[in-house]
């Protein structure tokens, strides 16, 4: 309209943009309103179903499908053509099957559509309803009991759970046994235990909310046990490649299900305590649960070497490897995809259901609506595996198997070392650090948490800085996590004294810093970042002959909580100095804490 | 008792759209492009297509935003009209919009602004 001409008559515009409108009255609509023997008016009868032509429909369903279709290709496309360009710019490769990768990412986005709307509609209704009641009508143990089944329900529904599941299928038995048969045969206990961390670390941030907890003494008592067994994992060699695994399951598990599924219900519990209303509900869950399953891991991994040995392990594996020469169809690709899909989702709404139905006694809200919503998720769950393994997978893989050609030898590459040792190094940490920056920048979770870091800090910490410090955590995390798998660097080392550094960091930062930076190192590792990652890394471990590649999540995560606490601190000390430096009142530690909402 | 510092307007209408949460920011701006001097957003929950359209009823966002505009009863078709095209009403559950009179409206007016009105003998 800005290209109007500059004088128009005013009657002629009214009647070029208001022409041909249909004029109809609102009574000729309403149903007609019966009258009684006195004269009163009857009840107007209940409204009927509007029905729309086909052509209503697509033009009613259009934007409501666009608006979701670009939210998750905002955040899957620039990852996707990062990599892609990064082989075929820097690297001089073309990406093998290019068209199949391209449809699993196609796939990727449409299930992450899917997935996305039909947990709005079906699972979180039926968690809200339940987070809202349960605690009204149930003694707390019984609720917590519930907590603790739905942390591990949650869990086998994480979609970024089959991705770790995937990963096992690369690693050799021979050079990691226990860590084969933790992703091989006993890689059903394995979620299990995560699951059941997941639900204890629920259970504890529930009871938190509850009686109002500190959150540092929780982290402080739940670092002890993971720092001791990490190290004590770290003397046995045998022991030792399952640490990478163990740390990465913190990562994976708190996703797009986890989050906003024991959330509710936590919040219905603390709501219905009376407790609801404090800034910081809802925190906390999120860092227990990234920091339980890594105790959980251990504590199966110390089990299976108590039990079992190297040699057995060996034995099966041999076995297994004769048997799969002839897979059933149940474990063929796009079949064991559906059957995935299918599994994760139908228990956890069966266990919903039935709390709903015994527990509750209560009939669904809007049925159909709920049960649309729950095909929708178990849609998109299959469609999210099939683009994991045609897509995600295959492209994360091919580019983490690629870029060690940088700086060595490849059978396959030609002409590679394409550069100099050092600079093909450099080349490849740089790559790691700008994927790793431009996956959490788009992350929508990440966004969500900023908006409430700001609320909580009264707007003195920003989302933008939150934003850029959890980017650059993240980055650099994954920096050294590639650096980490290319010089075969023990990981023990690099994640303990981060760790102690963090507790530092925590026992001299503010209660609801501590709270923003713990959780954002689980809230950024989504769905698209984790699967990508753990593929890279499980590539790069391949082509480099290292003997696992997991580690690079867990540098992922611990970064985050160091760079926004340093720079909460950073910017304490900054207001601080300038109060000083104006002249103001004296800036004791005390004073300062009353002045700011830090 | 008077105060001098407070003008009651009259030809005043109210153009109220109802779009779904996060539509409205284009409304404004279509209004403000007219000439609408601002706008007031309100969040609001809507009931009614939603539960009559069946399962289609998913396409309908419940979350709405309620945008009002104050405007000068000459401007009202512009305005309504430039509201209709951004929020886009010829869409099946896109929102509504509709024009109330207003009787009277109270605000502070610019003296600046008043006295050049008083010198075209349009302010009472």
């Amino acid at each position: 309209m800005s290209g109007a001409p500059e004088s128009i008559r005013y009657g002629d515009y009214l009647r070029a943009i208001g022409a041909g409108r249909q004029r109809l009255s609102y009574n000729a609509l309403g149903p007609t309103l019966g009258r009684d023997a006195q004269g009163r008016a009857r009840p107007a009868p209940a409204t009927a179903p509007i029905r729309l032509r086909p052509d209503e429909i697509a033009r009613l369903l259009q934007p409501y499908v666009s608006v979701r279709f670009a939210d998750q290709l905002k955040a899957v496309a620039p990852l996707a053509l990062y990599l892609a360009l990064f082989q075929v710019l820097i690297l001089r490769q073309l990406i093998d099957d290019s068209w199949l990768i391209v449809g699993g990412l196609f796939a990727v986005i449409l299930g992450l559509m899917f997935f996305m709307e039909g947990l709005k509609l079906g699972l979180m209704p039926f968690g809200e309803l339940i987070g809202q009641r349960l605690p009204r009508r149930s003694p707390l143990p019984l609720v917590l009991l519930i907590t603790l089944l739905l942390g591990i329900g949650v869990t086998f529904a994480e979609p970024a759970i089959g991705a770790l599941q995937a990963a096992g299928q690369n690693v050799s038995p021979e050079r990691a046994p226990y860590l084969w048969a933790l992703l091989n045969p006993w890689s059903g206990a394995l979620v299990l235990m995560i699951g059941a961390s997941v639900g204890l670390a629920a259970v504890l941030g529930t009871l938190r909310f509850l009686y109002g907890w500190s959150l540092k003494p929780l982290i402080y008592t739940a670092l002890l046990p993971v720092l001791g067994l990490t190290l004590y994992g770290a003397s046995q060699p045998e022991l030792a490649p399952v640490l990478g695994l163990a740390w990465d399951a913190g990562a994976v598990t708190t996703g797009p299900v986890t989050v906003p599924l024991v959330l509710a219900l936590g919040i219905g519990i603390a709501a219905a305590a009376g407790r609801g209303d404090s800034g910081l509900s809802g925190f906390g869950i999120v860092t227990l649960a990234s920091i339980f399953p890594i105790i959980g891991v251990l504590l199966l991994t110390l089990y299976l070497a108590a039990t079992l040995t190297p040699a057995e392990i060996l034995a099966s594996a041999q076995a297994v490897g004769a048997a799969s020469a002839t897979l059933p169809w149940s474990a063929r690709s796009p079949w064991v995809e559906l059957l995935m899909g299918l599994r994760a989702i139908v228990p956890l709404v069966v266990f919903l259901w039935l709390i709903l139905r015994w527990v509750l006694k209560e009939a669904l809200p809007r049925p159909r609506e709920i049960g649309l919503g729950i095909a929708f998720t178990v849609i998109g769950m299959c469609l999210f595996n099939l683009g994991l393994t045609y897509g995600l997978s295959a492209l994360g893989g091919s580019a983490g198997a690629s870029v060690p050609a940088a700086f060595m030898a490849l059978p396959g590459a030609a002409g590679s070392p394409l550069y100099r040792y050092g600079v093909g190094l450099s080349i490849a940490v740089v790559f790691a650090w700008v994927l790793g920056f431009a996956a959490t920048v788009a992350e929508p979770a990440l966004n969500a948490l900023g908006v409430t870091a700001e609320q909580l800090t009264n707007g003195f910490f920003k989302k933008r800085t939150l934003i850029l410090a959890v980017s650059v955590g993240v980055a650099c995390g994954i920096a050294l996590g590639l650096t980490k798998l290319v010089l075969d660097l023990p990981l023990v080392w690099l994640i303990v004294p981060p760790y102690l550094l963090a507790a530092v960091l925590t026992w001299l930062s503010s209660e609801e810093f501590v709270n923003v930076a713990w959780d954002s190192a689980g809230v950024t590792t989504g769905p698209i970042t984790v699967p990508l990652v753990l593929a890279m890394g499980l590539g790069l471990g391949n082509a480099t002959g290292a003997v696992e590649g997991f580690g690079i999540l867990c540098l992922a995560s611990i970064g985050p909580i160091i760079s926004v606490q340093l720079t909460g601190l950073w910017a304490r000390w900054r207001l601080a100095w300038q109060a000083r430096a104006a002249g103001h009142a004296p800036a004791t530690p005390s004073a300062l804490g009353a002045e700011l909402p830090l | 008792m008077t105060d001098e510092k407070i003008t009651v307007l009259t030809d005043v209408v109210l153009i109220t759209c109802v779009v779904s949460a996060g539509r409205g920011d284009a409304v404004i701006l279509a209004a403000r492009e007219m000439g609408a001097a601002g706008a007031l957003v309100s969040h609001a929950r809507g009931i009614g297509l939603r539960e009559r359209l069946g399962l289609l009823g998913i396409a309908i966002e419940a979350d709405k935003d309620v945008v009002s505009l104050l405007v000068a009863s000459d401007h009202q078709d512009v305005v309504f009209e430039a509201v209709c095209q951004a929020a886009d009403l010829g869409r099946p559950g896109a929102g509504l919009a509709y024009i109330s009179p207003i009787e009277r409206l109270a605000t502070f007016i610019p003296r600046e602004v008043l006295e050049r009105l008083a010198d075209q003998g349009k302010a009472t």
